[in-house]
């Protein structure tokens, strides 16, 4: 779904769209990554997490049912994202979710390249591209996500954690439901980032149904690559 | 194989890992969590890259000429970070 629905929003044959989902255990490689070095299969071995990889530049992220995600898709030249310049797509776009966690109760700030950040620890990455016609963002954030796994199934390099003065990635990340000291789900925090984006961009998102154009595409592309370990593992591209 | 993990500063990570012979590219991998639009590019750069001499002044010349010819807009790593990456995995041992 994620690549099908900004092809067919760049075609101009579905509306700009905010999706949210989210998955069970799974690392999600950025599209230039590695998996063996990025991910400890071992560990994905004993807790049952899949490895997939997205069309987005950026970092691995570890998603659960603990995770929410969004993606927006916005046909080129709209007039949130004028200028095709990557940087300024992702501060542009985090606006809406750093609003929605501001209304909770999170101190959420962006910080550049592509996180947010409390208190200096992410609780949210996002990734995008510009292509087929359409500016894409998408990010993920950590509501209640199982921070040990995520330690486990993700081999971080030191020099990474070196530069960010941090010893591990347990350190660096943190969740909602910690920052907030209570339980929270991920449909509260999507309710949240309805009325951020709302609010920060003056639009009113209606809610509707895929389309049966993004719905064949999503089935074409699933068995033609996401399904495929040439794809997920290799990057054949 | 040679290799290297060269960390932009205040950027995202690039990681090289090459063959060469006499001082040129043989193969090539480059990998990383940096943004590069339109994404396909990549493989473009690699290819250039294939016979290239380990040396400053061609790398230079190449991957300037890769953002001149396709207009790919990178982000977290910058053209010199690509050079610098490549040049350290001439120094770097194998895996």
């Amino acid at each position: 779904m994620e690549e099908a629905i900004p092809r067919i929003v760049g075609e101009g044959n579905a509306p700009n769209t905010v999706r949210f989902w989210h998955n069970s255990n799974t690392i999600v490689l950025g599209c230039f990554q590695m998996a063996e070095q990025e991910v400890n299969f071992q560990a994905c071995k004993e807790t049952g997490t899949k490895v997939v990889r997205r069309f987005t530049g950026g970092g691995a992220v570890y998603h659960d049912h603990g995770n929410l995600n969004y993606a927006i898709s916005l046909k080129r030249g709209h007039p949130l994202v004028p200028i095709d310049d990557l940087q300024s797509v992702f501060r542009k776009l985090s606006e809406g979710a750093v609003q929605g966690l501001r209304t909770l109760g999170v101190k959420a700030e962006f910080q550049p390249i592509n996180d947010i950040q409390v208190d200096g620890k992410k609780v949210s990455g996002a990734a995008g591209s510009i292509r087929w016609g359409t500016v894409f963002h998408h990010g993920c954030l950590l509501v209640s996500s199982n921070l040990s796994i995520l330690g486990r199934v993700l081999n971080v390099p030191q020099v990474k954690l070196a530069d960010k003065h941090v010893a591990s990635v347990q350190k660096r990340v943190t969740t909602i439901r910690d920052e907030l000291g209570r339980n929270i789900s991920t449909r509260e925090v999507r309710e949240a980032m309805i009325g951020g984006m709302e609010d920060s961009y003056g639009v009113v998102l209606e809610e509707g149904d895929l389309s049966r154009d993004e719905l064949a595409l999503a089935d074409r592309l699933f068995e033609s690559k996401y399904n495929l370990p040439e794809w997920n593992l290799e990057r054949e591209d | 194989m040679r290799s290297a993990d060269y960390k932009a500063p205040g950027g995202k990570l690039v990681r090289v890992r090459l063959n060469e012979e006499n001082g040129e590219i043989l193969s090539l991998r480059l990998s990383g969590d940096f943004f590069l639009v339109p994404e396909e590019n990549l493989g473009k750069l690699e290819k250039m890259l294939i016979g290239a001499p380990l040396r400053e002044p061609e790398l230079q010349m190449l991957v300037d000429r890769f953002f001149n010819a396709t207009r790919v807009q990178s982000l977290g790593v910058t053209r010199d970070d690509l050079v610098k990456a490549l040049l350290a995995a001439r120094e770097g041992a194998g895996h």
